[in-house]
């Protein structure tokens, strides 16, 4: 018996649906079921407060993702990078993400990485900066000898200061799963922290 | 009710939401250069991009795919569409959905799902409009008057049914509660990919594989590429998702699976797209590319290949460690989503209009002029994203260099992205004008009707 897929809908339909099965089932559903890193953690990993909870919904709405990446790659460049003070910041592992309901991993950085970011600046510099992001940081010389700010990040100068705190508490748990914000002689990295 | 509704009205909208989205474009690449233009909450850089994004692919992409199989299908299957009454019903509902959507991600109501932000009841209100096409597509196929299933029916009962899973993974089965973290990733990048992957692709094939052979009035090159492409793509598509994870915290086994399956996305691809070079080489040299219809679908073919190979090339683990996250990326989904599934689409309409409205094109000129302002607009727009991807990339390696720093270096790109971003913004509008004048127009009564009438209307 001769199977003429081409004069059938039910074939066609049948075929492409199984052809497609194969890989959505291998690269969805198996991948947890291999891999218990993606969903449970044998490492203590940070539970959110109600703030941060508020804060990662602030994050969510004002789309902070669609700039900031949150994951320190594999690779030596984005570990000295968004590292600190000569302290390479270690690679994200999945585990430390298995309290996030709502993932920002990201795919474009028109900002610099936020994996690691908890700790690094004070509470205090996020609100100057939310409020005015461009008259912060570096500042450059043009040809004409007259300064720009090269930052294009917009400012969320109209969220309201409960939100910018929210926002600001859940920024500061960023990265800190893995204990790596200290010295080689085991001294916190920054004044402000202790 | 009227044959081919449904059709007109989905084309009609799409050709005004392509307006928006690209309004929605050039603000964001404006903020790159000018970030204090419209800083207010609803038109802030990342929501502005997310507009962008969404009215491209929903109010845009996927509604004039939709409307213009609604009138291809009822024709190659010597049928008459299932249903209008349910194809009006669905397009009604269906922009409306949208609209509501749009309002959602302007006052910041949003899901974490790239490219699928619009938060419930709407996403599950577009899983409704999909079964309401998927009831007509399958009705159409079934009550049809030809035997065989041409390409574009496989291509078209394909996306229907993979969509169906990709859209349920992306946006229900992500938020639910027990999935988070890097499981929650793996399922949304599964579904940005596929959106793409599995969407746009077919169905954007799908009108290709009918309007190239139609409009040069020569059979196809070759049934048998046409069956590798298509039974090659749907197996192979789908293994991809992971790649957009490439050196980061997801398994390494997965990730090179993914990789492995992006390699292999050259066979299908490049099976279509010989099939559609060898379609236009058989045709006569006089007439090929005689009006935009031919060229657009000529160029969109260049673009589909030029996006097909770049894919595999930059999931290369070594390669993806200067492209990823930068604008190359950007760059590559353009060319996809605008230069090779928009190119379709728009030749579609330019097809479709003048039989929706029974008589001619308005203006064939306008139409290449649009053609060619868009394409020499369009290239230099790509490439920039590519160079300033590749400059960002490199950049990042050195550890001296600041954040701000690779950044500053990226103005000059951003400045070009603009301009020939507005070049592709002014050709919209002669796309536009056209279109609207063929469909509402007062023009020369001469012009000759040349609708199509679908066979044994009504019986």
């Amino acid at each position: 018996m001769k199977f003429d897929v081409e004069r059938s809908l039910i074939l066609t339909a049948i075929g492409a649906f199984l052809f497609f099965a194969v890989g959505a089932v291998l690269t969805t559903v198996v991948p947890p079921m291999v891999d218990k890193t993606m969903w449970a953690s044998e490492y203590p990993v940070h539970e959110y407060t109600e703030q941060e909870l508020r804060g990662i919904e602030v994050y969510k709405s004002q789309g902070c993702v669609y700039c900031h990446t949150q994951q320190v790659r594999k690779l030596a460049s984005d570990q000295r990078r968004y590292g600190w003070r000569l302290v390479e910041a270690p690679a994200s592992e999945s585990w430390e993400y298995v309290n996030d309901r709502v993932n920002f991993l990201g795919t474009k950085r028109t900002g610099p990485d936020l994996a690691r970011v908890g700790g690094k600046y004070s509470s205090e510099w996020h609100w100057a900066h939310f409020k005015d992001p461009r008259n912060m940081g570096e500042k450059f010389p043009d040809r004409k000898g007259i300064y720009e700010k090269a930052s294009l990040m917009p400012s969320f100068a109209y969220l309201s200061d409960e939100e910018i705190k929210d926002l600001t508490a859940y920024i500061q748990t960023l990265g800190r799963n893995i204990n790596w914000r200290k010295d080689e002689n085991g001294n916190p990295l920054n004044d402000y922290e202790e | 009710m009227k044959q081919d509704t449904a059709a007109k009205t989905m084309v009609i909208a799409s050709t005004l939401f392509f307006g928006v989205a690209l309004t929605m474009g050039l603000l964001t690449a404006l903020k790159f250069i000018v970030p204090t233009v419209g800083e207010i909450e609803y038109l802030s850089l990342p929501r502005v991009r997310m507009l962008h994004t969404n009215i491209n692919l929903f109010g845009w992409l996927l509604q004039a795919n939709m409307g213009i199989l609604f009138w291809i299908l009822p024709r190659i299957l010597h049928t008459r569409l299932f249903s209008e009454k349910l194809g009006v019903a669905m397009g009604v509902l269906y922009n409306l959905t949208v609209i509501g959507g749009l309002i959602c991600i302007m006052l910041g109501k949003v899901k974490n799902v790239e490219y699928g932000e619009m938060p419930p009841p709407f996403d599950y209100l577009v899983a409704v409009c999909w079964v309401m096409f998927a009831i007509n597509v399958f009705g159409t196929v079934a009550i049809r008057k030809v035997k065989y299933l041409y390409v574009t029916v496989w291509y078209t009962l394909g996306a229907v049914i993979w969509t169906t899973f990709v859209w349920i993974t992306g946006n229900m089965f992500s938020q639910m509660p027990m999935v988070a973290g890097v499981n929650q990733a793996n399922l949304i990048w599964f579904y940005v990919h596929n959106a793409v992957g599995l969407i746009f692709t077919p169905l954007g094939v799908a009108i290709a594989y009918y309007l190239i052979p139609k409009q040069l009035d020569t059979p196809i090159y070759s049934h048998k590429l046409s069956m590798i492409g298509f039974w090659v793509i749907s197996f192979v598509y789908v293994w991809t998702g992971a790649h957009h994870m490439i050196h980061g915290p997801v398994s390494h086994w997965l990730q090179t699976v993914a990789i492995i399956f992006s390699f292999s996305l050259i066979i299908p691809v490049m099976a279509v797209i010989t099939n559609f070079f060898g379609t236009f080489a058989t045709a006569p040299r006089v007439t090929r590319m005689q009006g935009p219809i031919p060229k657009l679908l000529m160029m969109g073919t260049v673009y589909y290949i030029f996006t097909c190979l770049q894919g595999p090339f930059q999931a290369i683990r070594s390669v993806n460690e200067i492209t990823s996250k930068t604008d190359w990326v950007v760059g590559h989904a353009h060319m996809a989503l605008f230069g090779a599934f928009s190119y379709y689409a728009m030749a579609g309409i330019y097809y479709v209009a003048p039989k929706l409205s029974g008589r001619k094109l308005y203006s064939e000129k306008l139409g290449d002029l649009q053609f060619w302002i868009m394409t020499l607009a369009s290239i230099p727009f790509f490439a920039v994203l590519w160079i300033s991807g590749v400059i960002q990339g490199f950049a990042w390696l050195n550890p001296e260099n600041t954040f701000v720093e690779t950044l500053a270096a990226l103005k000059h790109a951003h400045i070009m992205r603009f301009v020939t971003g507005g070049g592709i913004f002014a050709a919209y509008f002669l796309f536009l004008y056209n279109v609207l004048q063929t469909f509402f127009g007062k023009y020369g009564d001469e012009a000759v009707a040349e609708t199509e009438p679908v066979a044994e209307l009504g019986s």
